[in-house]
This record gives structure tokens, C-alpha cells and sequence, in this order.
């Protein structure tokens, strides 16, 4: 019903005007009716004719036809073909379901036609510039350029502005336009004493300079970059983008301007001497979803990434629908396939998987340390220096000890020294294997070892046949779950496995290692999820390695026993001794070191001239672990506290994903039907051709992009970006298809205003405050919301602007306000996401893991914007209240009013607690119910109720505090909801009935919406 | 006065306006039903994470001498493989362990894991020959619900009650329930029932098993109905002097609202309170089916809400993803839903309402025939298979008593009568009196529809 209001007054607005316009009156049908068939795609024209180029819909078909020749409708196949009442031949074809024109239709193409059939550049390809201010006669009244547009307009069609809202409602809808916050009643009482012409101006100035203006402005921007805390699609893991939430939120703060916004998020990371804010910023294009669904396709989800990237970028930016160029070319707008690929290839380069890590940030990602805590981080990283250098001169002045042990441990008949440091496992007994069983080690001797442990093996092994199993902790199967070491042709192969097929690594020596040869062989891994950091050694030298799988991001826990000589169905022949196992990764020197076959004693007994290198770094280790003096042990303790106190802070830094480049670039290709596995022809990264504008002196890279984004020749990001805030404080955008200002989208019924504004946005410096203040100084903005039933009828969803907006609040200002309005919320900026209520088993009842769980004290009031948001279990009231899903870029604001708003506005815990809260403020703002009330009113919306109201809302306090007094145990009930302790100075029947009065004002419609 | 009275008296014509932003007994889109529905609802049984139709309905006698044996690279043909099995050394073919038999007039094989749905066959449509081209859960249920594999797209029942409205005068029109199977399944995602690019209203609403059974339904502890009243009259008589003042219709909706939300807390409770049901339900849905959660007690409640008009209602029964351990898991999930599905189509026809309700039973995708993981004697697991599967329809104008459609030998291709996703997704909006290609909403300049730009209505199940 709305929707088709919205229509007939589009199409009423249009045929205003005598004169037929290509862009305002026959693109639109055209686009709409014929494109699809006769337009730029050409896997779908139908016929020669090509309407959207006016070439070709004006050349010679064969055979003497024309689609339209200028002049001449009735000459002109177009116009027969849509006029013609045979069925079969009628355009559009009824053999396809569609509708014949409308007579108005035909009518403004005959007559475009008999003028001429000039064509025009599609409006917004065009870049904008300021017209001149048309003339009005209502001067007084239009005190902005803004009103100037928007009266001439009202002048035009007979109407006149309304006049202007009520200074308590204005105060109270700008203090929620700019901050999302509701005014205290403080301010508005010192909005209302003030009498001077500026009062105003300086209301908007305090709220554009207040940090909640910042938060306000951040969640829009949120949604449209689909931010969330978790990755989405099937298993939708946790991720951690707060560091990059909290630059955008700093940077509405500082007022960036929006060409250094931009640039930072698409290319921070290749401005020169870029720093960690600017690489920070780049989150923006690592905000997409991530899959870790066993079994996708890697490639197929990677192009899927870099598919959304060039798809977000070109709805924020150029509200262009480029992703529908994505499987051909588009079948409107004048976007080629091509052109999709070619912005595409922009985003192609980036070291990323499609099969993403579950648990956490996917590279590429960088720690995003906060200035304190790089601070703190620089202090422990100079306590690490100081506790090496003390260890250092601890040991130079231990050579006199050294010496002595050296001697005293030359005699001593103790077994082979082993590094004590992590050591986990050790076994001497070893074995001689037949090739047909393996030994259990007891369960006492159990180490378990997960994904992301660091371990190291060694073992002397004399191998009689070049295939068994020297070390497990695996299924017996071949492609067991776990972790082992085998040896196979010849090669030794770790095995670190959960699922075989997909989930875990596996390496192996590119060489065989000879047979019936006594050798020390060893495998490091530093637990860093990459194969290429594990190392295999034979003899203490490494082995150059291949990597057979390298997916080693998920838990593993078989929970077999350690066995040696057998695992992963395979069984050794021959001599295995010497097993050990570290849980750490030991540097390749100590490997070195560990490999020789002479024993620590063995080498304190040579001359120190007669020692190598490795026998020299052997015999210290041995000394440092087993003749250490008191001091140097001590020395040595206090290093290694200092670097296990340095590694756990720095595991507390956040990190956050964001955009880096490949050193050799991947080639992009056009993808046949968008399918990741049809390459077609190859592309380079460049802008829609359409467009226009590229330097070329800009890189042919991201920050090329980024800077073509901001060019002052881009005809759409400040039209498109003006935009957007026109429809936050209006509802609706100036125009109305945000996400569309192609030839499908709509032909903007104040085009004049929305170039101006785009043009004073540039040269402002793209100065997004600026901006703000210009429409909400405006005599338009300022108008009363309130609307009769005439202009109603004309002008339903307010095009024309002759009233004020009046608008349900977004979802977070619901909330928002609610907290704010009870003295619940908690405003601090940033941080990690915080868990507010939410009903106990959503997330169960949808998978596996672990139910959601509240945080307890102030986690549970701060601002919505800092809510956690898991994609595929979105936070329900918000979701309730139409916030986009953030699964991938939205940008439309949508209102519904639904009764599952009611029952939540009633019955969610956060409202009645709020209510509950409010109602302890009432009761201390004043006395009696009438007093109280008054308060309630005040506090939340600014003003005092009228008598209606106040006789309604009065009786029902009434009837609450009979209730309640009969009733003290269900009111004890009824105040018990929430964390927040009680005001115990209040009578709980007196609490409990005025809960009920908060709630019902909370609930109230005026409440909830902007007026 | 009623509401609507009320709504005339206020606002004349706005009322209509307003009434046109609810879900209940009301919207839908002028130009529709485009023909004469045979469906005047939907139930649809999501079996989630791939059923195998291998042991349960895709009957392949000669795959016993195949045993073991690897899959012929000419059957295969190259096709794509998830990764879960890409690298798989080996694809050694296994035959069902489950036996096999022609049930009722029309022949139908069923295994023996369903012997209730095998002793309604004669009910059944059943087409042997659906495909799809998603091989991972997430973009095959996607695919399923959304007609899309990608998500942002409303879904099968939000586009529902968008084209044609709600017949339910006190309940949502799009309903969604779950149940869990063994508790190990794949995650679902409230966007399965979401709607998308259409606005909020449209997406379904989850009726839960613990807690409210519809989010925030129930009055908070110590406030109870009597205050509930009380607190709504007087916010109705404030809303309405705000109406006067402002003469927004969207404050009239909200009017409507709150008395559409307090109508719910009681029809709600009334439609999950099941005292009213006789033992002989029980003795048909099973004794499970008292047991909120349960797939026997969702079907329960399907059948209920098709009495009060709900018109679309899905159910979703997790855990049919049997990679390993299928002789096992398999057994237990059939145990689970083959007497509530049976139960839910007898009952249906007992009540004369099988005639115009569509029912629908089927996964995202099927399963291989080869191995997957490790085959022992007693144990096997089959991986994703997308090119065949089975899925079975009844009543809502659908013929019952036949096959639709075959596979190979293999059950690894079909030969017969493919029957693609979107052809499935055409064919019910048809039976719910929707030409597929007319039901489109404009977003982002082009009208997109459930079958994108796919889509046949599979004449030879239609009766």
C-alpha cells in the first residue's frame, strides 16, 4: 500500500512539467521496460536494437526500419511496436507476461520522440554543480540555500512549509538526529530559557562536538561495512574488528574528512610510512563473512570475498549495483561484466584464504595494540633486554664454575644429558621392531598436544625398510586423526591431522633418508597454524621439506596413547631410541646440539680446542641446565619469567583483520556466469569506464581506487554520501533507492538540492560536520512534523518536504533511549563487544556450541553499538526493530511496526527493567502521582503531558497501586527483573506501580519516534 | 466497537493503510493469486543436513555387486567433489544396509527405516530426480529456502505471505520450528526464515520449545493480564490523543499493534496447549509428541497452526549429516520423523485438510554412493551429493501415489525427469496459486523473484 503510494506520486511529480526530459521522464521507462531486452547486455538483447545507446537506437535495422528515428513517431518502429494491438508483435511481449505500456507512457515516448529523441547522460553519471538558487516568494522563510530548493518546489505545487515545530521537540528531535540520545532535561530546560537568535545554532554546535555524535554517526556506517564479532555463513566462529569499530567511531569523532575516510579504509596500508591507524582503517574491506564449513571449495569462497568487496564498495560509494555485472554484463546501467572484474581485480590481491580459520582473526591480520597498551608492551619488551643481558653477563661470569663442573661432569657416569626445559616425554628404552608391532607407552606418560601447541620430536632411528611408524599420538589408520611420525619412501612425514581430507598438515623430507643407518631425526613446530613453520632435521641439519596440506586451523584431541614404532596403520622395521618429546619448538642450534652422537660427558672431556661449534653449544646447555651456580640460575628463572610475562600480555592485544597486498600481483580474470572455476578473458584493475575520471598518475592499485573514490570528477560519492545523511534524518534520501542511483534507481524529485549539497560537501573539504549543520540550520528540518489530512493525501511518505520528518527511532535509539532515559546507561567509548540481555537458548537451539551468556554489571548498559553481534543469531530485539542482518552491505533504513515490537517494547527484560528504573527517578523528581508523571513525561520526551494524557496515564498509575498493594509479593516479583539492585527507600508496591507508569511511558508511540 | 469499526471511526480511509502494515489476516499483493490455488498453505519438513537416499527411498539392488569397488571415473565424470572427500585416495562404492520393499497401490520403494511413511506411500508424491548445485550445507539449505546459495535474499515463506497475505486473524503468517535430531547437527541460521531485502515483517517468527515460545510473549513475572489491560487501555487512549495531534498513520498502526500483540499472548498459548487433544492424537503422532522440542510434537503443532490458518510453516529436524557412522545415525533420525511425517499427512486427510495444505519433506542434498572416511563391516559414512535426491510432496493439489523421475545404477545421476530447486520452488508457489515469475520485489533496480530467473512448474506432480 505504501509502496504504491510511493509510486503514483513519483509518477505524478514527474508529469508536472510540459516539457519532456530524457533523464526525468523516458529513461525511467525505458530502463524499466525495455532495457532488460534492448539494453547494454548483450547475452539477453533479442533483437539488433539497442535502445540505451543513442546510436544504435537510432540506426538503419536492415531493410529499412529504424527503432526510433527523431521527429518521426509514427516512422519509428519503437512506437508501433509498443501502439500495435496484435498480441504477437506488441512490445513489451505479451508472450513473456509483460504488460503493455500505459497510454501516459506511450504518450511522453511519442512526443519525446516528435521533439527530437535527445538523449541524455544518465543524471547522476554527470558530475554535480551548484545551480542557481531558484527564486522564491516566501524569502522570509528560507534562511538556507536548502530551503530555497525545497520552497520553490512547495511554490510550485501550491503548497506551502509548515511552520516551525515546537522548540522542545525540535531541541529533542535534533539532540536524536545528531547524538542518538535523547536531551536531559537539564538541556532543555537551558534551550528553552534561552532566548538569543543562536540558541539553536549552538545546540547543534554542543551536539556535533559531543562524543555521543561520533557513536551515533558510527552505526550506520557499521552496517553498511557489515561489520560483525563473528565470521557468519555455516559455523560463523568469533572475530575480533573492534579495533577498526572503534577508528571509525574516533574518526567521526576528529571530524575526518570523508576523502581521508575513505582513503584510510580502502588503502591506509599503502600510504606512504602508513601508520597503525591507517592500517587499522583498512578492516573495512575484512568485514566481509568468512566460511569455515568443512568441505568448501577454497577458491570458490576467496572469489566470494573479493566479490563482496568490489560489490560493498560499489553500493557505498557509487550507490551502484555493480554486483549485478557480476555474471554478465548489467542489464540497465551501461556496467560491463568487465567492468565488474576490473573493479574486482582491485581487491584480488590480497594473501587470504576462502577456507577461513573458526576461533578467531584470519590473516592477514596485525596486532592493534592500544596506546597504552603499546606502552605497556614496550615496558616488558625492556624488561625482556634487561633480564637477557643480565642472564649474558651471569653466564660470562660463571666461566670459573663452568670449568669446574666441566671437570667434575667428565668423570660422572650419570645418562645422557636431555634439555629439562618443556621436556615432556622421555623414553630410553626404545625398541627393535619386526615391522609388525609397535610399543604403548603407559598412560602415565601421556602428554597431550593440540593444534596450536608448539612440540618437538627426536628419536635415533636405524631404519631396516623405508616405510613404518616411528612416533604417534594417532588413530591407527593411515588417515587416523592426531599427530605422528612416520616414514615413508624413504622421506620422514609429520602428520598433524584432524579430518585427513580437509582439516590439518602434513610435510615430509623431499629426500629419503639412507637405510641401516644409526641418525638422529627431529621435527619442530612453533604452533602457528602454517606448515611452512614446521621443520624436520636429520642429524641436526634441516631437511628441505615439501609441504603436502596446509590446513592446520582446527582442535585436535584422538585421546590415543603415545605409541612408538606403530600408528597411522603403519608399523617400523627396525631400531628406534632415544624418543623424546618437548612441548615447545627448540631452536635449531640446541637441534644441532641434541643430534650429536657424542654424550655431554663424552665432550667435557675433550681439550675445549678439540670441540666444535655444536659440541661447544652442547656441553653450555648441559652446564646451564645441570651445573648451573645459583646466580645464573636465578638470572636465567628471572629471563624466563620476563619473556613468558612479555608473551602473555601480548597474546592480550587485540588484532584485527585487515587489507595487505600480494608481492606478485594475482592475475584477475572475467568470470564466465560469475562461476570461480570459468575464467574468461584477463583484466586489469580499473574503474567503470562510464564513469570516468581515472589519473593516470594514480597507482593502478587500491589507493588509486581509493583516491578515484574522492576525486572531485567522481559524479557519484558525495551525491551518494549527502544522500545517506539526508535519509538519517529524514527516513528517507533525497533519493529515496540509497543502494541505487543507476537507471532503475529513482530520478530524485529535488535533484537541484541533492547537487547542491554534493557540490558544497566537496568544497567544504568533504567536511561531514559541516554538512550535518547545513540541514539541520535549515528552516526545512526545523518544520513542525505534524500533518493534515490534505497534505497527507498529496504527499504521504513527505517527498516534497512541506512538514518535518516524523519517524520511528532506529533500533539502537530504542534501546538507547530506554537506558539512557532510566539512568542505566553506561557511555564509555570502544572496547571489546559487550553482551547485554538476550532470551537464554538462541544460540543453542541453532548449533552446537555454547549457549550466548550476559554479561553481568556494565556490559549489560552500554551503548548498542557495542553489542555483540553473532551474523547468523542476530541480537532478536534489534533484529525486531529492523536492523540490517550485517551478513552483507546495507544502506537502506527500513521502519516496519510490527506486535512483536509491542511484546519487546513490553516484556524484554531491558525495557522492564528500564521502566523500572524510570519510575525510581519519577518518584524522587517530584511528589504525587500527577508530579510524578510530569517527571516521567520530562525526562523522557522533553515535555509535560497535556490533560488527556496525564488523566489517562494518572488512572492507571492508580489501578497499578491498588493492584500492587493487595498484591506486595507479585510486586516484589514484577521489581526483581534485571541486575540493577532496587531502591529500597521506596515502598515496593509504589515501586512496582510506578514501573508499570514507566513502562507504559517507554511504550508510549510518541516515545519510539522522532517527531 | 471492534477494530475495525474503530479504525473507520478514527481515520476513514487511513485505516486501510494501516491494516495493510500487519502480517495477520491481511497484505499480500493485489495482482495475486494469479490462478486458482490448489494449497492454501505450506508445511514444509526441512530434513537438515542431507538425508541419504541411498537407504531410504532411491532403491539400487545392483549396487551389492558393486561393493567395494571403486565408482566408475564414467559414471563420475569429473565431476566436483567436496573437500572433504577431493583427496580421498580411494571411492569404494556401499550398498544400503537397510532392505527395501513396494509399498501400497502405487508400488512406491520405501526402506524399511520409514514403515509409516511406506504405509502412506499411496499419499506421497515422491520425486526421485531432484538436484541442486550447492554441495556444502550452508548454500544448499541457502539455496533451498532462499533461491539463492548466497545469502541476503527472503525466503521461501516470507515471500509467501509478501505475495499473499496471512488468513490468520491472531497468529503470525510464516511460523518456523526445530527440532535437534541426535544434538550433533549442522547449525541453522535465523536468515533461513528471514526476509531479506523485504522489510522485517515478512521474516518468520520462531516458536520455541523452552523459555517464551514466541520471543518476549510473556508478561513479565509479578505484571499479569489484568495489568496487561489496564496498562493497554491506557496506552491506547494516550497513542490516540498523540493520533489527533500528529495524524501520522503509523501511530494507528501501532494502536493496532499492541492489540494484535495482546491477542497473541493469548492465542499463542492457546494454540501450544495441547490438553485439548485426545489420546487419539498420541496414539497417532506417537508419545513423543508430547514432549516439546520434539519433531513428533512440532508436526503436532504444524497441524495446529494449519487449523488457525498460519500459512506457511516450516519445520526444520536437524542432524541427517552422515559423513560417518550412517548405520547408526541414519536409523536414529528416521526413528525420530518417520511417525510424526506420517502421522502429520493421515491427519491431515482425516481432517479434510490435506486437500489444501501442501506438505513437503526433503533435505539440501543428497548422499554418495562411495564411502566416505573409513569403511569397516559394520560402519560407513556417505558424503554430499547434489546431482540426485529424493523428496517427497503431498496433498495441496499435488498427485499422490507416484514416482517422479530416476537416477542411474548409481544413484549418482539423474536420467529421468530432473526436477531442479527453483522447478520445486515454482511448483509450490503454483499450488499456493502463484505464477513464480510474477511474484518479484524491486531492490537495487531489478525485480527479483524466489527463482531468480529459473524456475518450471513440474506439471506431473500436480493432480
Amino acid at each position: 500500500m505504501r509502496i504504491a503510494l510511493g509510486l503514483a506520486l513519483a509518477a505524478g511529480l514527474c508529469a508536472q512539467a510540459a516539457e519532456v526530459r530524457f533523464n526525468r521522464d523516458v529513461r525511467p521507462i525505458l530502463s524499466d521496460r525495455c532495457y532488460a531486452c534492448h539494453g547494454p547486455d548483450p547475452g539477453a538483447r533479442k533483437s539488433k536494437l539497442r535502445l540505451d545507446i543513442e546510436s544504435q537506437a537510432k540506426a538503419d535495422l536492415g531493410g529499412g526500419r529504424f527503432g526510433i528515428v527523431p521527429g518521426e513517431p509514427d516512422r519509428s518502429g519503437v512506437l508501433q511496436r509498443v501502439l500495435t494491438s496484435n498480441k504477437a508483435l506488441r512490445m513489451p511481449p505479451a508472450y513473456l507476461g509483460h504488460a503493455a505500456l500505459k497510454p501516459g507512457e506511450i504518450a511522453t515516448l511519442r512526443q519525446w520522440i516528435a521533439e527530437g529523441a535527445h538523449y541524455q547522460s544518465h543524471w547522476s553519471f554527470i558530475p554535480p554543480v551548484k545551480a542557481p538558487l531558484p527564486e522564491v516568494r516566501g524569502a522570509d522563510w528560507a534562511r538556507t540555500p536548502i530551503d530555497r530548493f525545497v520552497l520553490a518546489r512547495l511554490e510550485r505545487e501550491g503548497l506551502h512549509p509548515s511552520p516551525p515545530a515546537a522548540r522542545a521537540r525540535l531541541l529533542r528531535r535534533l539532540t536524536l538526529d545528531l547524538t542518538g540520545l535523547a536531551p536531559s532535561p537539564d538541556e532543555t530546560r537551558a534551550f528553552l530559557d534561552d532566548a538569543a537568535p543562536e540558541a539553536y545554532e549552538r545546540a547543534v554546535d554542543r551536539l556535533l562536538a559531543s562524543p555521543r555524535y561520533a557513536e551515533r554517526m558510527a552505526i550506520r556506517w557499521l552496517e553498511a561495512a557489515r561489520y560483525a564479532d563473528t565470521n557468519g555463513y555455516q559455523s560463523d566462529g568469533p572475530r575480533d574488528m573492534w579495533r577498526w569499530r572503534d577508528w571509525v567511531i574516533g574518526a567521526f569523532h576528529q571530524n575526518k574528512p570523508f576523502d581521508e575516510f575513505t582513503i584510510e579504509q580502502i588503502a591506509g596500508d599503502l600510504l606512504p610510512g602508513a601508520t597503525l591507524d591507517q592500517k587499522i582503517a583498512t578492516g573495512f574491506n575484512r568485514n566481509h563473512r568468512t566460511s569455515a564449513e568443512g568441505g568448501i571449495v577454497d577458491e570458490e569462497f576467496r572469489v566470494e570475498y573479493v566479490a563482496d568487496r568490489a560489490e560493498t564498495t560499489s553500493m557505498v560509494w557509487l550507490g551502484a549495483t555493480l554486483g549485478c555485472a557480476r555474471c554478465h554484463d548489467h542489464k540497465y546501467d551501461p556496467f560491463t561484466q568487465k567492468d565488474f572484474y576490473s573493479l574486482f581485480a582491485f581487491y584480488n590481491n590480497v594473501p587470504e584464504k576462502g577456507f577461513v580459520y573458526n576461533f578467531g582473526n584470519e590473516e592477514p591480520y596485525i596486532k592493534a595494540p592500544l596506546p597504552a597498551q603499546a606502552r605497556r608492551l614496550a615496558e616488558l619488551d625492556a624488561a625482556v633486554t634487561r633480564a637477557e643481558v643480565r642472564a649474558q653477563e651471569s653466564e660470562a661470569t660463571s666461566r670459573k664454575a663452568r670449568r669446574a663442573w666441566e671437570r667434575s661432569y667428565a668423570k660422572s657416569a650419570a645418562p645422557e644429558w636431555t634439555p629439562q626445559e618443556a621436556l615432556a616425554l622421555r623414553d630410553d628404552a626404545g625398541g627393535d621392531f619386526t615391522g609388525k608391532e609397535g610399543r604403548e607407552l603407559a598412560p602415565a606418560t601421556e602428554v597431550r598436544l593440540n593444534y596450536r601447541d608448539p612440540f618437538t620430536f627426536a628419536a635415533w632411528i636405524e631404519p631396516r625398510e623405508a616405510k613404518g611408524a616411528i612416533l604417534s599420538k594417532a588413530e591407527d589408520y593411515w588417515e587416523g586423526t592426531g599427530h605422528g611420525l612416520y616414514l615413508v619412501d624413504g622421506k620422514l612425514r609429520l602428520h598433524v591431522v584432524f579430518r585427513w581430507t580437509d582439516l590439518g598438515f602434513r610435510v615430509e623430507t623431499e629426500e629419503a633418508i639412507p637405510l641401516n643407518v644409526r641418525q638422529h631425526i627431529a621435527v619442530t613446530y612453533d604452533g602457528s597454524m602454517k606448515a611452512s613453520h614446521a621443520r624436520i632435521y636429520v642429524n641436526g641439519k634441516p631437511a628441505r621439506m615439501k609441504i603436502l596440506f596446509d590446513q592446520g586451523i582446527w582442535p585436535l584431541d584422538p585421546g590415543e596413547p603415545w605409541r612408538i614404532g606403530s600408528g597411522g596403520g603403519l608399523r617400523f622395521n627396525g631400531r628406534i631410541d632415544g624418543v623424546r618429546v618437548w612441548r615447545r619448538e627448540m631452536p635449531a642450534a640446541e637441534v644441532a646440539a641434541i643430534a650429536l652422537p657424542e654424550s655431554a660427558a663424552a665432550i667435557a672431556r675433550k681439550k675445549d680446542g678439540a670441540r666444535g661449534g655444536d659440541e661447544r653449544e652442547k656441553l653450555r646447555l648441559a652446564f646451564l641446565d645441570l651445573g648451573a651456580p645459583g646466580e645464573l640460575r636465578q638470572a636465567r628463572a628471572e629471563l624466563g619469567q620476563a619473556r613468558i610475562a612479555r608473551d602473555e600480555y601480548y597474546a592480550t592485544i587485540p588484532t584485527v583483520m585487515v587489507m595487505t597486498e600480494r608481492a606478485e600481483r594475482r592475475p584477475t580474470f572475467v568470470l564466465k556466469r560469475g562461476a570461480y572455476d570459468a575464467p574468461g578473458e584477463p583484466v586489469e584493475p580499473a574503474t567503470p569506464a562510464v564513469l570516468g575520471g581515472w589519473n593516470p598518475e594514480w597507482p593502478r592499485n587500491r589507493l588509486g581506487l581509493a583516491k578515484w573514490l574522492v576525486s572531485r570528477d567522481n559524479p557519484l560519492t558525495a551525491r551518494v554520501t549527502v544522500n545517506r545523511f539526508w535519509q538519517m534524518l529524514f527516513g528517507t534520501g533525497l533519493v529515496k533507492t540509497v543502494e541505487d542511483f543507476g537507471s532503475q534507481g529513482e530520478m530524485p524529485p529535488h535533484r537541484e538540492l541533492l547537487d547542491w549539497l554534493a557540490a558544497e560537501f566537496m568544497s567544504s573539504g568533504w567536511d561531514v560536520k559541516h554538512i550535518l549543520k547545513t540541514i539541520v540550520m535549515s528552516a526545512t528540518y526545523q518544520q513542525s512534523s505534524k500533518v493534515d489530512a490534505a497534505l497527507r493525501e498529496r504527499d504521504p511518505e513527505n517527498r516534497l518536504l512541506a512538514r518535518g520528518p516524523r519517524l520511528r527511532l532506529a533500533p539502537e535509539m530504542v534501546r538507547d533511549q530506554a537506558l539512557q532515559v532510566s539512568g542505566l546507561l553506561v557511555e564509555k567509548t570502544g572496547g571489546p563487544s559487550v553482551k547485554p540481555y538476550q532470551p537464554a537458548g538462541l544460540w543453542k537451539e541453532l548449533s552446537n556450541g555454547e549457549d550466548y551468556k550476559p554479561d553481568r554489571g556494565e556490559g549489560l548498559y552500554r551503548r548498542t553499538l557495542y553489542q555483540y553481534w553473532r551474523r547468523t543469531v542476530a541480537p532478536p530485539s534489534l533484529v525486531n526493530f529492523d536492523s540490517p542482518s550485517r551478513e552483507t552491505c546495507v544502506v537502506r533504513e527500513t521502519r516496519t511496526n510490527t506486535p512483536l515490537q509491542a511484546l519487546d517494547l513490553m516484556n524484554d527484560v531491558t525495557y522492564v527493567e528500564a521502566a523500572r528504573k524510570l519510575g525510581e527517578r519519577m518518584w524522587h523528581a517530584a511528589g504525587g502521582d500527577e508530579g510524578r508523571l510530569r517527571a516521567g513525561w520530562l525526562l523522557v520526551l522533553a515535555h509535560e503531558p497535556n490533560a488527556r494524557e496525564l488523566a489517562a496515564a494518572t488512572a492507571a498509575l492508580g489501578r497499578f497501586r491498588v493492584y500492587y498493594q493487595a498484591h506486595a509479593d507479585e510486586a516484589l516479583r514484577y521489581l526483581a527483573a534485571g541486575d540493577s539492585p532496587r531502591d529500597t527507600a521506596i515502598p515496593a508496591p509504589e515501586a512496582a506501580a510506578l514501573a508499570a507508569a514507566g513502562s507504559l511511558i517507554l511504550n508510549l508511540d510518541e516515545t519510539v519516534t522522532k517527531e | 466497537m471492534n477494530r475495525r469499526q474503530w479504525f473507520g471511526h478514527t481515520l476513514g480511509t487511513l485505516g486501510q493503510a494501516a491494516l495493510a502494515t500487519l502480517q495477520a489476516k491481511s497484505g499480500g499483493l493485489p495482482h495475486l493469486p494469479t490462478h486458482k490455488p490448489t494449497a492454501k498453505r505450506v508445511i514444509y519438513l526441512f530434513m537438515s543436513g542431507g538425508p541419504s537416499q541411498i537407504e531410504l527411498f532411491d532403491y539400487k539392488p545392483g549396487l551389492s555387486a558393486f561393493a567395494g569397488k571403486d565408482l566408475p571415473e564414467s559414471v563420475r565424470n569429473g565431476q566436483r567433489l567436496t573437500q572433504m572427500s577431493a583427496t580421498q585416495s580411494s571411492f569404494p562404492m556401499v550398498p544400503s544396509k537397510f532392505s527395501f520393499a513396494r509399498h501400497g497401490q502405487s508400488g512406491a520403494w520405501v526402506s524399511e527405516l520409514l514403515p509409516r511413511t511406506a504405509a502412506i506411500a499411496d499419499r506421497l508424491a515422491f520425486i526421485k530426480s531432484m538436484h541442486t548445485e550447492a554441495i556444502n550445507h550452508d548454500p544448499a539449505v541457502t539455496f533451498f529456502q532462499t533461491g539463492s546459495q548466497i545469502a541476503g535474499r527472503p525466503s521461501m515463506g516470507s515471500w509467501t505471505i509478501y505475495g499473499l497475505g496471512s488468513e490468520s486473524e491472531n497468529l503470525p503468517g510464516f511460523v518456523v520450528m526445530l527440532s535437534q535430531g541426535g544434538g550433533g547437527g549442522q547449525p541453522l541460521y535465523d536468515r533461513l526464515w528471514g526476509s531479506g531485502f523485504l522489510p522485517t515483517k515478512y521474516q518468520g517468527v520462531k516458536f520455541r520449545s523452552t523459555g517464551d515460545p514466541v520471543l518476549y510473549l510473556s508478561n513479565p513475572d509479578g505484571f499479569g493480564a489484568g495489568n496487561r489491560r489496564v496498562f493497554l487501555d491506557a496506552l491506547k487512549e494516550i497513542n490516540t490523543s498523540k493520533l489527533d495531534e500528529s495524524g501520522d498513520p503509523e501511530t494507528a498502526t501501532r494502536i493496532a499493534q499492541y492489540e494484535m500483540a495482546f491477542q497473541m499472548q493469548s492465542s499463542v498459548p492457546e494454540l501450544i496447549g495441547l490438553s485439548q487433544e485426545s489420546a487419539s492424537t498420541y496414539a497417532l503422532y506417537g508419545e513423543d509428541a508430547r514432549k516439546p522440542g520434539s519433531f513428533a510434537y512440532n508436526c503436532l503443532l504444524a497441524r495446529r497452526l494449519a487449523e488457525r490458518g498460519v500459512r506457511f510453516i516450516q519445520l526444520y529436524h536437524r542432524d541427517w549429516d552422515h559423513h560417518g557412522g550412517l548405520p547408526k545415525g541414519l536409523p536414529a533420525r528416521c526413528q525420530e520423523t518417520d511417525r510424526p511425517a506420517a502421522a502429520l499427512i493421515s491427519d491431515l486427510a482425516q481432517r479434510g485438510m490435506l486437500d489444501d495444505t501442501l506438505v513437503v519433506w526433503g533435505g539440501e542434498f543428497g548422499r554418495t554412493v562411495y564411502c566416505q572416511g573409513r569403511l569397516t563391516a559394520d560402519s560407513y559414512g556417505r558424503d554430499h551429493h547434489p546431482r540426485c535426491f529424493t523428496v517427497w510432496l503431498a496433498g495441496g493439489g499435488i498427485k499422490p501415489g507416484i514416482s517422479l523421475g530416476a537416477t542411474d545404477d548409481f544413484s549418482y545421476n539423474v536420467v529421468e525427469n530432473p526436477v531442479h530447486v527453483h522447478d520445486l520452488q515454482a511448483t509450490i508457489l503454483h499450488c499456493l496459486g502463484v505464477d513464480h515469475t510474477k511474484l518479484t520485489y524491486q531492490f537495487q533496480g531489478r525485480h527479483f523473484r524466489l527463482t531468480d530467473v529459473h524456475g518450471k512448474v513440474v506439471k506431473p506432480l500436480l493432480a
